[in-house]
């Protein structure tokens, strides 16, 4: 796999605060890479030290195969960015501020554009300080999406977005997606990430805990069982790998570890099934699963 | 309608005292120094006198800083040095006060939060008002007891000290007013301080040609002049400061309930829906510093009008004077020689204003940057050079072209009036304070782009330029101290052999100091 982005043990301290303290991330070319993690986690410390703003304490960081802090002009021509939190300047309009970007990245796509703004009904007539917050956010997005890029980085893009404008966010970034682009994704909406991520890095506390593609994960996770069976349910909970086992007269709800799924489907197959719901662990239990083990402060409620 | 008023009252205050405390000391300062200094620099009757020749010689003195009504104590030498600057000092402080507690809230979206909560329409500018007209009471008191206690006498102290507190109060309405029109915090500043801007040059002109005339009530610091601190501690006309302060805030209040939270009285309009020439980093710059740039051009033509036409005044001036004359018989000069050493302080003056304005300039990028407007720029493929360049050469040309521009209209005022003064030689000196004043706004550049935490400093090096060089000299401070400043190595090029070799380090130091930027800026993290 050829990679876009490759992270390596990676430390970045403000102060006496490490912001990061050994993060690996490696993005591959073509996928959308899902960037988990809660508020402080370290995911926009990251990207602006992939973005050639922060200056890496110790580490290796690459970026479409050179070094974000040295070859800024040249990386940033193949890469658009969107921030979390837009702020424009306030006697600017709308179509000055993606103008401005779009051209600073090298121009701007003139259909992409005209094709963004009505799908993302945004007004390019208004000036940056009387748009809302969505529509702050959607000056950005226009901004990045109407440029031919390899790579997006997107940091949080959809916060403030209503849930048609997500929609259609979600849409043009699988277009995105199809045309062979490469997308960096933090969020922690993770309905989203789950839709479009190929693969996902979770973040805590500054270092990468967990990453691979959301089946990946699954595979150290359980997967919820509801079945009617026509026989007893009795003694299933001696069978490997099944846990929490409660069981109605013939309905049975179980936990089963993911790598004995397939043993355990055909013991119930054996008792005759008349109804069956197999739920794999969503990505917010993996989230919450991976949040809880190792409770830290503040990343509980 | 004041409800909340005194939950967010404390607040503020604990709030915005850092931000107000150095205003204080730096007041204070001034008028404690000038009582320390007096006895120290001019220990007898002949240094008193010959102080009393030296500025009664320059009218540039009169202008700067009112009428040097008496000079042989160290309160009236006190009165006379700090009156109008502090006065100044005290009235910018109290607009940055109102418009920071009012309308820089709105615009930062802060306000919102505090306007959601239980609090009355009016109450957040009276709270602004009412934090800064306590910062102008505070810096009353304090600066009346520590200058009585550096040996100021009770009465002369307290009489000087009323009139920082009365232009404070005055410009406090003022902001009060602008907060309500302006669409956004700057503009509301920027409003503000040309009132104030005025203001002063409407005092500075009655004090140069006509003393005590009619035209000194023209301006709220006119009155505050009129209180005549050590020279018989008029105080009535503090009465018309606290009088015009009430109608202001009467003004703005009105003002307020006319107006959308978060708008000026005017509302935004639409603008192009494609780039055209903002789309490109210089575009950019100059777009955002546009209104500045017009501003202070407008600024450095008004001063040049005001100061061209003085100078042709300056005949009736030297003849009302009786130390004219005895300048005349010590140095054996003319009184075309007089009119131009009146000049050349002006223009000193126009390149410390311009430093203030290359120096303003420079804190308005580094404000893009703490707005996280940097950021966006930066992730698209602008080099950082780029963009620092792209403020840094309208720092520097904004203020030297308006320097020259400055210059040149003093020239042609001058000479259109009839004066003797060389338009050439105006616009040839201009140039020459060009160098000492990219010093100045080098080192704002080079604190910017290396190390902008301690960008205050900056200020700090205009501040110490124009103490230096405008009143230094009075001081009979060493050269090596009066050198600090740049503009001490800045020469008369109307001398017989001027001497251009400090301009050649000047120049030096300036490209160093812009080069410190450029390679700090390309190296920290950027927010």
């Amino acid at each position: 796999m050829e990679l876009v982005v490759r992270i390596e043990g990676l430390v970045k301290s403000f102060g006496s605060f490490a912001a990061l303290r050994g993060l690996d991330l490696r993005v591959g070319r073509g996928e959308v890479h899902g960037f988990l993690g809660p508020n402080g986690a370290g995911k926009s410390t990251t990207i602006r030290v992939l973005l050639g703003l922060l200056r890496a304490d110790a580490g290796r960081v690459e970026l479409l195969a050179g070094d974000p802090w040295r070859d800024v002009v040249g990386l940033h021509r193949r890469l658009a960015y969107v921030p979390g939190d837009v702020s424009l300047w306030p006697g600017l309009t709308g179509g000055e501020a993606i103008d401005l970007l779009g051209r600073l990245r090298g121009g701007v796509d003139e259909r992409r554009r005209a094709r963004l703004l009505e799908r993302f009904e945004l007004d390019p007539t208004k000036r940056g300080r009387t748009y809302s917050k969505g529509n702050r956010q959607k000056v950005a997005i226009v901004a990045a999406l109407a440029s031919d890029v390899e790579l997006l980085i997107l940091d949080e893009p959809t916060s403030g977005l209503d849930p048609l404008m997500e929609a259609v966010f979600q849409d043009e970034i699988a277009a995105v997606k199809a045309a062979g682009r490469t997308v960096l994704l933090s969020s922690h909406i993770l309905s989203e990430v789950e839709a479009l991520a190929d693969r996902i890095s979770i973040i805590r506390d500054g270092r990468v805990v967990q990453t691979g593609t959301l089946e990946q994960m699954r595979l150290h996770t359980r997967t919820t069982v509801t079945a009617a069976l026509t026989d007893d349910p009795a003694g299933l909970d001696r069978l490997p790998g099944v846990h929490d086992v409660r069981v109605d007269g013939h309905r049975l709800v179980c936990s089963v570890d993911t790598e004995h799924i397939g043993a355990v489907m055909v013991e119930l197959g054996r008792r005759g099934i008349t109804a069956i719901t197999v739920s794999p662990a969503s990505l917010e239990d993996l989230f919450l699963r991976q949040y809880d083990n190792e409770p830290t402060a503040g990343a509980r409620p | 309608m004041m409800v909340g008023f005194r939950p967010l009252f404390a607040v503020t205050v604990r709030q915005d005292a850092r931000n107000i405390a150095p205003w204080i000391v730096l007041i204070t300062a001034l008028s404690a120094s000038s009582i320390l200094a007096y006895s120290w620099v001019f220990p007898d009757p002949a240094s008193r006198a010959a102080l009393s020749v030296a500025v009664g010689a320059n009218p540039a003195f009169s202008l700067l800083f009112g009428q040097a009504r008496d000079l042989s104590t160290a309160e009236g030498f006190n009165a006379w040095r700090t009156l109008a600057l502090g006065g100044f000092f005290a009235a910018l402080m109290a607009i940055f006060t109102v418009v920071r507690n009012s309308r820089a809230d709105e615009d930062s979206g802060q306000a919102e939060l505090v306007a959601s909560g239980v609090v009355g329409r009016h109450a957040r500018l009276a709270v602004a008002v009412a934090v800064a007209s306590l910062a102008c009471l505070v810096l009353g008191v304090v600066s009346a007891a520590v200058t009585v206690l550096f040996g100021g006498s009770i009465a002369d102290s307290a009489a000087l000290s009323a009139t920082y507190t009365a232009s404070g109060l005055v410009f406090a309405g003022v902001a009060a007013v602008t907060a309500q029109l302006g669409s956004y915090a700057r503009t509301a500043t920027a409003m503000a301080v040309s009132v104030l801007g005025v203001g002063y040059l409407a005092r500075a002109y009655s004090d140069t040609i006509d003393p005590d005339g009619p035209a000194i009530w023209f301006s709220p610091l006119g009155w505050t002049a009129q209180v005549r601190p050590a020279a018989g501690n008029n105080w009535w006309p503090l009465l018309g400061c606290l009088g015009l302060t009430v109608v202001l805030l009467a003004v703005a209040n009105v003002l307020l309930a006319r107006r959308d939270f978060g708008m000026g009285l005017v509302p935004p309009s639409p603008g192009p829906d494609r780039g055209g020439a903002v789309a490109s980093v210089w575009g950019l710059a100059l777009r955002l510093h546009r209104g500045s740039m017009i501003g202070w051009t407008l600024v450095f033509v008004l001063l040049g009008v005001v100061f061209g036409y003085l100078s042709t005044t300056l005949g009736g001036v030297f003849a009302r004077n009786a130390d004219f004359a005895a300048v005349l018989g010590a140095r054996g000069g003319s009184a075309a020689d007089l009119t131009f050493a009146f000049l050349l302080t002006l223009l000193t003056v126009l390149g410390i204003i311009a430093a203030v304005y290359g120096v303003q300039i420079g804190m308005r990028f580094y404000a893009e940057e703490l707005e996280y407007r940097a950021e966006p720029l930066l992730a698209a493929a602008l080099a950082r050079p780029k963009l620092f360049a792209s403020h840094a050469v309208i720092a520097l040309l904004g203020p030297a072209a308006a320097l020259l521009l400055g210059g040149a209209v003093i020239g042609v005022t001058s000479a259109a009036a009839g004066g003797s003064a060389g338009a050439a030689d105006l616009v040839v000196q201009a140039l020459a304070e060009i160098p000492a004043v990219w010093v100045l706004i080098g080192l704002s550049l080079a604190l910017i782009g290396a190390h902008p935490v301690a960008r205050p400093a900056a200020w700090l090096g205009v501040v110490a330029a124009f103490v230096l060089t405008i009143l230094g000299p009075m001081f009979r401070l060493w050269d090596w101290i009066l050198g600090i400043s740049p503009f001490w190595h800045v020469p008369n090029i109307t001398t017989t052999n001027p001497d251009y070799l400090g301009l050649l380090w000047l120049s030096l130091l300036a490209a160093a100091l812009i080069t410190t930027g450029f390679a700090g800026y390309r190296r920290r993290d950027v927010i």
